[in-house]
């Protein structure tokens, strides 16, 4: 029989091997991660490498991140605007690690960003491509700048029904109720929430379902908003999924986004109208009813200004008129010295009507004279 | 008449050019100021308070049910 060896002393000989072969080597390899597992609150993360033959896996290995080298996952999910989880095909530099009970493994010390979020880049790219490929109606790239059917949409003239996608008890759904209810123009608004998981993978078809509801009674609103916050959640490939975009560029209501931070647009974003946080798309549906508001405002202005113009000219014109009326008024005649002539109760405005002899009055300004005509002759008075 | 914010825009929007153009005479004026502050009134009004059809809407909030309200 064969020398029997301890468990130890076999596994001490494999840890001499392993470490005669890889000890102070690194490697720098691509590949499939799965099975990630994070453990936040140490600073941890386990995951398994993994290499596929169409759907066979034909390598696979531990891995893992310690506190030393997590920054790098933290880096790539702020960079990519994705959870660090299965799916993802990461380049990185790992060593080569043996542990007399755990087993083998691969330490990750490094991602190579660059590579890793280009990849992602290019399959972002793939489906934009196909999107505008594949519904010319819908979609148009112009000169870099993408042209939807939604985005063509005119928003009403003022916006208070809304349809509001997202996460319940999200911080996208409180931070964009508590913008709207809290307006500061007192504006009232009702707020329809649709909510549903939007993180994860069956989250697209989720939100497209909820949006499907939303359709189904269209005439009820204005405006939909889907929204998502918190900064530390990255997951943003539901909003890159394919069919979640075909129907967001096709949606008869004008749909404004709030699902990223500024280093992101995800695609739905870019078939739609995009404010990048809850709170902004918020602040622009309470701002296009202010700006309805200050139209209204300044035309109330200019009407009731040149209203009470018109009223002012009125009365200015009539003051003229009563002067105009006083100054050719008999008194006033009177009052300077002229004198009205009478003749059997008729006012004299011929004298060709007076003979010799007629008795005449003359009105002066408080006195009657009673006369009788005893010459005509032609007037030479100079006036 | 139902009144939209759209009518009430152009509405507004064509006094406010018949008044600066002279196209309003003294005699209709009394009725034309009446007009536009109704129409101001209704925007003022409508902005800050929410129909009681959207008010039902806002209540109802399960899509199943509202559905069958409506039937």
């Amino acid at each position: 029989m064969a020398k029997r060896l301890r468990l130890s002393e076999l596994v001490n000989e494999i840890d001499d091997a392993i470490q005669n072969r890889f000890a102070g080597e690194t490697f720098w390899i691509t590949a499939e991660i799965t099975d990630v597992k994070k453990q936040t609150d140490k600073r941890w993360c386990f995951l398994k490498f993994i290499e596929k033959e169409g759907h066979l896996i034909t390598a696979e290995i531990k891995g893992v991140f310690w506190a030393n080298t997590f920054h790098n996952v933290e880096k790539f999910e702020k960079l990519s605007g994705q959870t660090f989880a299965s799916g993802l095909e990461i380049t990185c530099n790992v060593r080569v690690r043996f542990h007399k009970r755990y087993g083998i493994d691969l330490e990750v010390l490094e991602i190579d960003h660059t590579y890793s979020l280009g990849k992602l880049e290019l399959e972002k790219q793939q489906t934009l491509d196909r999107l505008v490929k594949e519904n010319p109606k819908l979609i148009r790239l112009v000169d870099g700048q993408y042209f939807t059917s939604n985005k063509s949409i005119e928003l009403p003239i003022v916006l208070q029904r809304i349809a509001l996608v997202t996460a319940p008890n999200s911080d996208g759904q409180r931070d964009f109720k508590q913008e709207i209810e809290n307006n500061q123009y007192g504006y009232a608004f009702s707020v329809s929430e649709f909510l549903t998981q939007i993180q994860g993978d069956n989250s697209s078809k989720l939100i497209i379902q909820k949006l499907k509801l939303i359709e189904a009674e269209k005439e009820n609103f204005d405006v939909v908003a889907i929204v998502r916050g918190g900064g530390s959640q990255t997951d943003f490939k539901p909003f890159d999924d394919y069919d979640l975009s075909k129907y967001v560029a096709s949606f008869p209501l004008p749909i404004l986004t709030g699902i990223g931070h500024d280093r992101n647009t995800s695609i739905v974003d870019l078939m739609a109208r995009q404010y990048k946080t809850p709170t902004k798309v918020a602040t622009n549906i309470v701002e296009h009813n202010y700006n309805f508001e200050s139209e209204i405002m300044d035309f109330k202005e200019r009407f009731f200004e040149t209203a009470e113009s018109m009223i002012d000219e009125a009365k200015d014109n009539l003051l003229q008129i009563k002067r105009t009326v006083k100054a050719y008024s008999p008194a006033t005649i009177l009052n300077k010295g002229y004198a009205i002539i009478t003749s059997n109760d008729k006012i004299i405005i011929n004298p060709k009507d007076i003979k010799p002899n007629s008795e005449i009055q003359t009105i002066l300004k408080n006195e009657l004279i009673h006369s009788t005509v005893t010459k005509k002759s032609k007037n030479e008075f100079d006036i | 008449m139902n009144l939209t914010y759209n009518k009430a825009y152009s509405d507004l929007s064509k006094l406010v050019d018949q008044i600066e153009n002279d196209k309003i005479q003294l005699d209709t004026l009394a009725d034309k100021v009446k007009q536009a502050k109704e129409l101001i009134d209704f925007c003022e009004t409508k902005l800050r308070t929410i129909d009681k059809d959207v008010k039902a809407v806002l209540t109802d909030k399960k899509p199943t049910t509202r559905k069958k309200n409506r039937l």
